[in-house]
């Protein structure tokens, strides 16, 4: 899959209090350090820390675009480094990067554990644990590592850190306190980082219901990142909670091309069944069950989630949705989780 | 390693991150000065200059010091700026390649409109400039440095691994009359920082560059420092401003260089620069001070690094224009200096010269190196992997 840099050079975004580079540029550039990165490597050249630098790339494109091909090239390469350099505590803490990723987390935290023996750095394998911790609902003892981390030095990254667990236990007020200090404390011109804690911001108010609120911090992080694709993705959402279809639809195209996550195919099914595109929606409908059913049977850990939500919803399965919620409650105890397999059990037995 | 990814800033975002500064007098054009900034390491092709970055060459007239008073230079207040700025891409004619424009403005207050990668450059009274894509020039065994330092030995070999081999950066390439830009009086001893700053107020600086590896090699070691043994300090360093340091991470940044020089020093099982009765190694000052020196008056010459710096040790007076060429070997130079302080033979690190070596025709650095096939799964050199992360 190749990234159309050509189609997103085509709107023009400034944040007037943080001046920050283009999107378009920001992710043409991921673009071109990735493959800077990846010419070196052909030529053996490259360094084993730079290695797991590049994973780490390889899985903030990911991210970014919503390409899960992305993360299963930054499994295979943290895979392959750790065959390479078995005892070395940078590969391992890339390795506990991907799996966590995939929610293997268990496998992750022993790779941390193993890390941290072979002397990987503290701070970055307690930063990697906390975010497991936040993870599977073990909330104290992400907070502990958090607050660590602060303590060391109050920056962008330890309070945006402190804003989403807070986020994540409902404590609102809080949270948004340490959203706009965080905000307020960024200091680079790179737009991405400023976009994902937009984008953790937003995802706080649609948990919360408050729709306007994450409108206004979606909208945010699209103008800092124009190609943001799960930030596109959750406004398309909202839009259309609110009413917008069209520009939800307008939204959700592109992303059904660029990216391989079946979420935004799921989206489209769903808006069009309610519109009088039946025929459509089935087609969507039946993309978007092909590839859950691929990435269930390859991931589960870490796609029972969104899958058990689609066969809750469009997907129209309910037992099918049972199933992964179970599977994803034993994965991530988290109440979210617990709500989720609730609502599914309480449809089954409607 | 020169400067690049010279700290936590610089490795998260390449389109701040100076990897290098050249400065020399012209080859070409008698009374002319060249200034080179490069960024973005490993730059691949669709690599661009921020819109929101001002790159910059700060330049100020400055003195030897007088006998007997130190090694600092005596600088001005007095400042000239280069300023470039750049624009959004947009779509070229015929297809999908993006064109990113950009002004340079000079200390005369001239400004000059030009396009990223065009060969042509562009030209204003007294100047001319390219910015674009070239070969990234420098070389240097950057893993063997830190498998030397955590081994308090060298480890170079007679054949280096230069991690930078024709790999590519963005480059802003400036010529000028120095006669149209400096007032006349000033100089001829000029001292240069290349800066990366967010455009606008307030400014906020985000990498500079004085000399090569000053960040990477004299500062980025914590485990010798008495005073902060976990503390990442090149960013702090990369925010002061190189003509007046603040007083805030001064003491800091002494207690680094001073510890870091010393093992540098000892390296070879010998001391060639005795710390004073407070532990200050003769070299922190001048490398506090990080600028890169240059004597306008002076012809081009392709192997002058740090020989200004030398003279002032020395308390005599410097033969060279100092500065920096692109294919100087002034990290061998630079080495032998901390190693051994010139005293035994040069340090080699196993590469003399860049992978194409720079031209003396304007713009002087290489084109870039058309990118080479990508495989799926990059190959690891684990033999040097292991070893350069010391397991």
């Amino acid at each position: 899959m190749e990234l159309d840099v050509a189609s997103i050079f085509m709107t023009k975004s400034v944040d007037d209090e943080f001046p920050t580079t283009h999107g378009a540029l920001a992710l043409a550039n991921l673009e071109a350090q990735i493959n800077g990165i990846e010419s070196v490597a052909a030529t053996g050249r490259i360094t084993l820390s730079d290695q797991a630098g590049f994973i780490d790339l390889v899985l903030l494109r990911g991210e970014v675009l919503a390409r899960i091909v992305d993360y299963e090239w930054a499994e295979e390469l943290a895979n392959e480094l750790t065959r390479y350099a078995p005892v070395n505590g940078a590969a391992l803490l890339a390795r506990a990067r991907t799996r966590a990723t995939f929610h293997r987390f268990a496998d992750a935290q022993s790779d941390l554990d193993e890390a941290r023996r072979l002397g990987a750095d503290a701070a970055k394998v307690d930063a990697e644990r906390a975010a497991i911790f936040q993870a599977i609902g073990q909330y104290e003892q992400a907070l502990t590592l958090y607050i660590e981390a602060f303590e060391r030095r109050v920056d962008f990254n330890s309070l945006g850190d402190l804003a989403t667990l807070h986020a994540e236990c409902e404590e609102i007020t809080t949270a948004e306190r340490f959203f706009s200090e965080s905000r307020s404390c960024y200091r680079g011109v790179s737009p991405i980082p400023l976009a994902q804690l937009d984008f953790k911001r937003a995802h706080m108010w649609i948990v919360q219901g408050d729709l306007k609120r994450a409108r206004s911090w979606l909208d945010s992080a699209v103008r800092l990142l124009p190609g943001y694709a799960p930030a596109q993705g959750h406004l398309a959402e909202v839009e259309a909670a609110l009413g917008a279809t069209d520009s939800a639809i307008a939204r959700l195209r592109p992303l059904t091309i660029s990216s391989d996550d079946p979420d935004y195919v799921a989206q489209m099914a769903h808006i069009l069944s309610q519109t009088a595109c039946s025929k459509d929606a089935r087609e969507w409908l039946d993309r978007a069950t092909a590839r859950y059913i691929e990435l269930v049977a390859r991931h589960p850990e870490a796609y029972a989630d969104h899958a058990a939500e689609f066969w809750l919803g469009v997907g129209a399965d309910s037992h099918r949705a049972l199933g992964l919620a179970q599977k994803n409650f034993e994965v991530r105890p988290t109440r979210r989780a617990y709500e989720l397999l609730a609502r599914i059990q309480h449809s089954v037995n409607a | 390693m020169s400067d690049h990814g010279s700290g936590p800033r610089a490795l998260t975002d390449s389109t701040v991150d100076i990897t290098d500064m050249f400065v020399f007098p012209s080859p070409e054009q008698s009374g002319a000065l060249v200034l080179i900034l490069n960024v973005f390491p490993l730059a691949g092709p669709t690599a661009h200059f921020s819109d929101v970055v001002d790159y910059r060459f700060r330049i100020r007239p400055v003195k030897v010091p007088s006998p007997g008073t130190g090694t600092s230079f005596a600088v001005s207040e007095k400042e000239y700026i280069f300023s470039c700025r750049f624009g959004i891409p947009r779509e070229g004619t015929g297809g999908t390649q993006h064109m990113q424009e950009g002004t340079c403005t000079a200390p005369n207050g001239q400004t000059v409109s030009f396009r990223v990668n065009d060969d042509e450059g562009s030209s204003g009274k007294g100047f001319r400039t390219f910015v674009g894509r070239r070969m990234d020039p420098f070389f240097f065994d950057g893993p063997a440095v830190i498998q030397s330092f955590a081994a308090r030995k060298l480890e170079f070999k007679s054949t280096g691994n230069n991690t930078m081999y024709r790999q590519n950066v963005l480059s802003i390439i400036i010529e000028f009359e120095v006669s149209t830009m400096f007032a006349a009086g000033d100089g001829p001893l000029f001292a240069i920082v290349g800066e990366t700053v967010i455009a606008g107020r307030p400014m906020i600086r985000l990498e500079r560059f004085g000399r090569a590896d000053i960040k990477n090699v004299v500062l980025f070691p914590k485990d010798a420092d008495p005073v902060n043994r976990d503390l990442e300090i090149r960013d702090l360093f990369n925010q002061e401003d190189a003509f007046k340091l603040g007083a805030a991470y001064l003491g800091a940044f002494r207690s680094r260089m001073n510890a870091n020089l010393a093992v540098w020093d000892n390296i070879d099982g010998t001391i060639d620069w005795p710390l004073d009765p407070r532990g200050t190694h003769p070299l922190t000052e001048l490398l506090l001070a990080d600028f890169m020196v240059v004597d306008i008056s002076k012809p081009f010459a392709e192997d002058s690094y740090f020989e200004i710096e030398q003279a002032v040790l020395k308390g005599t007076s410097h033969k060279t224009c100092g500065g920096r060429a692109p294919n100087d070997d002034c990290m061998e130079t630079f080495m032998t200096i901390m190693i051994n302080a010139g005293h035994g033979p040069r340090i080699s690190d196993g590469i003399d010269k860049p992978a194409v070596p720079a031209t003396r025709i304007f713009p002087y650095l290489v084109p870039p190196e058309p990118n080479p096939p990508i495989p799926k799964l990059p190959k690891i050199d684990t033999t040097k992997a292991e070893a350069i992360d010391g397991t």
